[in-house]
């Protein structure tokens, strides 16, 4: 049973309190009002900076060198569980919060570390598929024709294929390797920047207030820059938010079946395939790394969840 | 819409054009046919071969028509010559060369024998490849693709029967979930147990460990085609400076053992002469300073990601010996991991400039099978051979007797020793787990479980190992899996002790050799049956061979063709395609 | 309407060939070939030359790649090399499995997602909103190996000897059969192409089969078999359902129609059903079938950690073992089902939905 309190939802702007403040309502003021409305967002937000500062400040917080193998150094073995002196591990052992890898490593300092991998990989991949497909789509919405057909059915084929599968293609095909694997995700995520960007194009192109600036002499590469694209770039934002999560998850599965990410490089979803079939000896080892992609790419969810949600003006009357 | 009807009728004709070029040659690939008479049972004819070797008559009252198969003469480079029928249960073997390792090589899985009509009548291909009809404990009841393969046994057995009434064999690609179903007790024999559950299994009372003794070699490959590898200091230098005891305590499950030579111990003859160098980074900083790399070089460690019982864990090997090679050598290498197939070409080639990790499981109890096969002199796989090693090699080979040709391994070892083609690091154990309640697990260093010996308590026996079997004719198979699924179906002359490498009668009662090795008289078991109701003879050891080994039988077709056993184990086709 | 499906399927055949194309290049351009793959550290030069030419991988890449084309056009999707079946017959024997697991999963995921996200849209920013969003998000968040592994360790050994024990691999337990029905009612098929191949197909379906037959110990090892594959797999779907139909809802909830509603006083629960949920769904449509793709992707990994025989994990394997003819035709039918469902789903869309002319 609902209760009454959805009827305040329905009462106009105007008698919104905040609106009768003296400062200016600015479009972009609306959507950070919203957004920060957004309680899920606001997790997402938290996660995503307590990320980027493990990231910056590796170095600091992890206590080994990642690649560092500690055999003959300390005495320990080979996938050791985690030994936390605050919860009651003997202090004359070493310290390991997340427990020691097969190459007898830290976990904790290659998990810490991890997190620069997984910035770049989601950063990267979604720029390069972001700047080849908009350009691709946004050119193809403009001149319309032959090129808008023969690229958008390029984008058809590529999107006709399991991404998954086309991804393991293209890496088979180079090689593999983390930089490789980087460009097959980006490839194979190229089409849906191109498709929001075009259908933003499209659309805006038979808009009024273009028709007025081409009536009145603006030149088409002008209006494509400063009217047509920045009415793209919302959906984009959302779209390029969620794609990095799932760009970092695709490069875990490719890791996972052994064509992304080579040892020793610290990254979450190769060490998961490294350590899939001690999942019931080491479960710490499958364990942390997992539980660290699904915290990053759970924060990216809910971030890009929270602008989409703040940025549709469909949904301007939810506050 | 104009536009887009332009697109699509320019695709449409770009299609049709290559359907025109494309569909005349059709599937040319099949060679064209050999027509022959099909040779039946009792009016049995001879192979149509350049020089059929008539079967000698004998003062039998009943003349037995026996099939043959011959070369035409022994210049082809094999090491057959003929296989006759010389009455019903009674083939000989003629060899151009002396084989000491006759019947270890005839006991292995490829030289099973099935009914000649069977052979016949399917062509050597279609249905043989999913329901093979042999002499053994379990009849092939079904293949469900992708999931099962199920057996019942079979009451016309000549030995004794199996234990389980129906013998299913699983397969999962993860050692986790394979463990998984044992646990939950769905299955009772898992294969491959990944070495980290090895401590499980062992501390869990209703599961049992079962090691499995198949002698293995890991070695760190150097191709000396590639500087600095062709500096034989540099070489040596690498193989005094590597801790190989410590790469074996930490990445191999208890019981292996550090190799002191290529070859495991367990095969005679394998550990002959000096043993492998021990572990000194000083000695070898000091050679490696003197062939002109105080310091050490750049280089590369090529790999492949996958799981062997010679090199379990690769990637934190690979990674283990980047780290050893830098702290003891000052070497500094990238670790490089290819993709198998790809792997696989390069380094036999000889192509990887660098080390490269690969190691080598025995299919056949003797020396050769690891000696010969890396070191001989056609193997490009270290770059260029080394006749140091061969010429020893191939005098060996030639004889017989194991005493008589210690001295010369002894040799060809040493040889090994000086030149370091190769370093070799370790010999891995494997180990496959059971229920506790498993009765009749045997330990086999050769030949697959023994399904027929197992007994589960119920009259179900279920058995997973790691992949699917190819097929099921396993004269043209080489994989593991295959070769399992087909033996409990399919008997060959001779079998593996359940124990040793050593040879025991199976489908034969005893194969004679005379003085020197080059002609082997093998005389059948009688009133054996196959599956399908027929009578063993000795033309059907013919016609299996015939398949097999005579590359211009109309029934030489498999699966792929390859045929490989009966290629490498013989030197050669007769009949072979011309080159 | 007839006029746009025909315009569509047209439209569909560039589409399908450049997919062919792109497959056959990318199959080739892999490193290695089909007899290394096979034969391993035992390849040799002379076997793999026999091999080559046996195959006619020897002749040119362009003479090559018009036979390929010429054979699929006349339906003929080549023999696989590895195995020297046809390929139509490995995929008879996979696909079922693969459709009715993502089938299965996908019930699952709208069986779930459909009611959190009306749930997450009526209470929304409250607790219940955040918990259910956030959950929905941890789903399309995890790894689905992952997933598969640690549901399968609870399901098959923490609660073994309980009800509710599920088995970890497999489609059926060992010893079980599913008699083909067409064998079960005796009738006479001859194997080959034509009817034997669709008998075949429909009876690799075990619960479709196994129904038909009656034979429900085999119905419920089946469903039990599919049961954790199908929730591993279901969860990327259900959360990108469940948050679809959240923004959804609460779009359809501030439309007019529905304020009008309200203020006729209407009971706020019939407002939702009765009002708002039937055009709140109509973009879920969208997303089922896009969903499909990531289904079909997220299904190699689900199949390798449950030893599923489904399609996606014999494409990954015919990869590896550079088995082109598997490749390309697999990958030739799965884009087509591809396209063939989104037609539909574009297809259902307009029909639902009045206010969409189809151009």
């Amino acid at each position: 049973m609902t209760t009454l309190n959805q009827q305040s939802e329905f009462v106009p702007t105007i008698l919104d309190p905040e609106a009768l403040d003296s400062r200016p309502i600015t479009l972009w003021g609306l959507v950070r009002r919203r957004f920060f409305r957004r309680k899920s967002a606001m997790v997402g937000l938290g996660i995503l900076g307590l990320l980027i500062l493990t990231a910056i400040f590796a170095p600091a917080i992890a206590p080994y060198h990642p690649e560092q193998v500690l055999i003959g150094v300390e005495q320990v073995r080979k996938r050791q569980a985690p030994c936390i002196h605050l919860l009651g591990c003997p202090t004359d052992q070493p310290q390991h919060l997340m427990g020691l890898d097969g190459n007898v490593r830290d976990q904790f300092s290659r998990v810490v570390y991890g997190s620069r991998f997984s910035l770049i990989i989601g950063f990267t991949t979604v720029t390069f598929a972001i700047l080849v497909g908009a350009t691709l789509g946004g050119l193809a919405g403009f001149l319309g024709g032959w090129f808008d057909d023969i690229v958008m059915r390029i984008m058809d084929v590529l999107l006709a294929f399991p991404s998954l599968l086309l991804a393991i293609a293209i890496v088979a095909v180079l090689g593999p390797g983390l930089i490789n694997a980087l460009l097959a995700i980006g490839i194979v995520s190229i089409p849906a920047y191109a498709r929001v960007v075009r259908a933003s194009v499209l659309m805006v192109k038979e808009m009024d207030y273009v028709s007025a600036s081409r009536a009145l002499g603006a030149a088409p590469l002008s209006l494509l820059y400063n009217r047509i694209l920045p009415n793209a770039l919302t959906p984009l934002i959302v779209q390029g938010t969620l794609g990095i999560a799932s760009a970092i998850l695709d490069a875990a599965a490719l890791s996972f079946l052994g064509l992304g990410a080579q040892p020793p490089t610290p990254e979450w979803g190769s060490m998961l395939g490294t350590e899939r079939n001690q999942v019931f000896t080491a479960p710490h080892l499958v364990f942390y790394p997992g539980l660290a992609i699904m915290l990053t790419v759970l924060a990216f969810n809910l971030l890009g969840d929270g602008l989409r949600d703040a940025l549709d003006p469909r949904l301007a009357h939810v506050s | 819409m104009k536009r887009n009807l332009f697109v699509l009728l320019s695709l449409l004709v770009i299609a049709s054009v290559l359907t025109a070029c494309g569909g005349a040659p059709a599937t040319a690939t099949e060679a064209p046919p050999v027509v022959t008479e099909p040779p039946t049972e009792e009016p049995a004819t001879e192979e149509p071969t350049e020089a059929a070797t008539e079967a000698p008559a004998t003062e039998a009252p009943s003349t037995y028509e026996g099939m043959s198969v011959a070369a035409e003469n022994c210049d082809y480079g094999g090491k057959i010559s003929s296989i006759e029928a010389t009455d019903q249960f009674t083939v000989v073997f003629n060899l151009c060369k002396p084989d000491p390792a006759f019947l270890a090589k005839v006991a292995f899985t490829p030289f099973g024998i099935q009914p000649s009509e069977y052979i016949e009548s399917t062509g050597g291909t279609g249905e043989i490849l999913e329901r093979p009809i042999g002499t053994g404990p379990y009849v092939l009841e079904s293949w469900a693709r992708g999931d099962s393969i199920t057996y019942t046994r079979f009451d016309d057995y000549w030995g004794e029967p199996a234990i389980a009434e129906t013998a299913v064999l699983r397969w999962g690609t993860e050692g986790a979930a394979r463990l998984l179903e044992l646990q939950s007790g769905t299955v009772d024999l898992i294969t491959n147990v990944s070495p980290d559950d090895f401590e499980t299994v062992s501390s869990d009372p209703n599961l049992q460990l079962i090691t499995d003794p198949n002698p293995n070699v890991f070695y760190l490959g150097m191709t000396n085609t590639h500087p600095p590898f062709d500096n034989p200091m540099v070489r040596q230098a690498v193989a005094m400076g590597i801790d190989r005891q410590r790469i074996v305590d930490n990445f191999y499950p208890a019981g292996s053992e550090v190799a002191q030579y290529f070859t495991p111990c367990s095969i005679p003859n394998g550990c002959e002469g000096d043993p492998w160098y021990d572990f000194d980074p000083e000695a070898a900083r000091a050679l490696l300073a003197e062939a002109g790399f105080p310091d050490g070089f750049e280089t590369s460690i090529y790999y492949r990601d996958v799981f062997r019982v010679y090199l379990p864990e690769p990637g934190l090997v690979a990674v283990e010996l980047q780290t050893q090679l830098r702290d003891n050598l000052g070497i500094d290498a990238e670790v490089v991991v290819m993709e198998s197939g790809e792997f696989i070409a390069e380094s036999g080639a000889g192509n990887l400039a660098g080390f490269h990790l690969l190691g080598w499981g025995a299919d056949y109890p003797h020396v050769t099978n690891f000696l010969d096969f890396h070191f001989g002199e056609a193997n490009t796989q270290f770059g260029n051979s080394y006749p140091e090693i061969y010429e020893h090699l191939q005098e060996a080979s030639q004889i017989g007797d194991v005493a008589e040709a210690a001295p010369l391994y002894a040799n060809a070892n040493n040889a090994v020793r000086e030149q370091v083609p190769m370093v070799p690091i370790a010999h891995g154990v494997s180990a496959d787990a059971a229920l506790a309640s498993l009765q009749g697990v045997h330990e086999r260093p050769f030949g697959a479980y023994v399904f027929a010996l197992l007994d589960p308590g119920d009259d179900t026996l279920v058995v997973m190992q790691n992949a699917e079997p190819i097929s099921l004719y396993c004269a043209d198979e080489t994989d593991g899996e295959s070769l399992t699924a087909c033996q409990q179906v399919v008997e060959t002359l001779y079998d593996y002790e359940l124990d040793s490498g050593e040879t025991v009668p199976e489908l034969a009662t005893s194969c004679e050799p005379n003085e020197d090795t080059t002609v082997w008289t093998c005389t059948l078991r009688e009133g054996v049956k196959f599956h399908d109701g027929s009578d063993f003879d000795a033309n059907d050891v013919v016609a299996s061979w015939a398949a097999g080994i005579d590359a211009e039988n109309p029934n030489h077709v498999g699966n792929t063709g390859t045929f490989f056993y009966y290629e490498y184990l013989w030197d050669s086709f007769i009949n072979p395609a011309p080159q | 309407m007839l006029q746009y499906i025909t315009r569509r399927i047209l439209l569909a055949v560039p589409v399908l060939f450049g997919i062919l194309l792109v497959t056959f290049i990318l199959g080739r351009l892999i490193p290695g070939d089909p007899c290394t793959a096979a034969l391993g550290e035992h390849a040799t030069a002379e076997a793999c030359e026999r091999f080559a030419k046996e195959f006619g991988l020897d002749q040119p890449i362009l003479v090559q790649l018009g036979i390929y084309m010429g054979n699929i056009l006349r339906g003929d999707f080549g023999e696989s090399i590895r195995y020297s079946r046809p390929v139509t017959l490995i995929l008879i024997e996979r696909l079922p499995m693969t459709i009715e697991l993502s089938t299965l999963a996908l019930i699952l995921a709208l069986l779930i997602g459909i009611p959190a996200g009306i749930i997450a849209a009526v209470r929304h920013n409250s607790a219940t909103d955040v918990v259910t969003m956030v959950g929905a998000n941890v789903g399309v968040s995890m790894p689905v190996f992952w997933l598969g592994l640690m549901m399968a360790y609870l399901f098959a050994i923490v609660l073994k000897d309980t009800p509710f024990w599920l088995p970890p691999s497999g489609r059926l337990t060992a010893g079980l059969t599913a008699t083909p029905f067409y064998e079960h009612y005796g009738w006479q098929v001859e194997p080959g192409p034509g009817w034997f191949y669709l008998l075949e197909f429909l009876s690799n379906f075990y619960i479709f089969n196994s129904i038909v037959t009656f034979n429900f110990t085999v119905l419920k090892d089946a469903i039990t078999h599919l049961i954790l594959p199908a929730l591993a797999l279901c969860t990327i779907p259900m959360a990108i359902i469940a948050r679809m139909t959240r923004s959804s809802v609460l779009e359809v909830l501030g439309m007019d129609y529905v304020r009008t509603a309200r203020a006729k006083g209407l009971r706020e629960r019939i407002v939702v059903i009765k009002h708002a949920f039937r055009n709140a769904l109509l973009p879920v449509v969208t997303v089922i079938g896009l969903s499909l793709g990531g289904l079909l992707g997220g299904a190699v990994l689900t199949e390798t950690v449950f030893s599923l025989a489904g399609v996606g994990r014999i494409l990954f394997e015919a990869i590896t073992a550079r088995d082109y003819p598997v490749i390309q035709s697999f990958t030739i039918v799965i884009a087509t089902g591809y396209v063939a469902i989104n037609l539909l789903v574009d297809l259902a869309y307009a029909y639902l939905d009045p206010r969409i002319r189809l151009t």
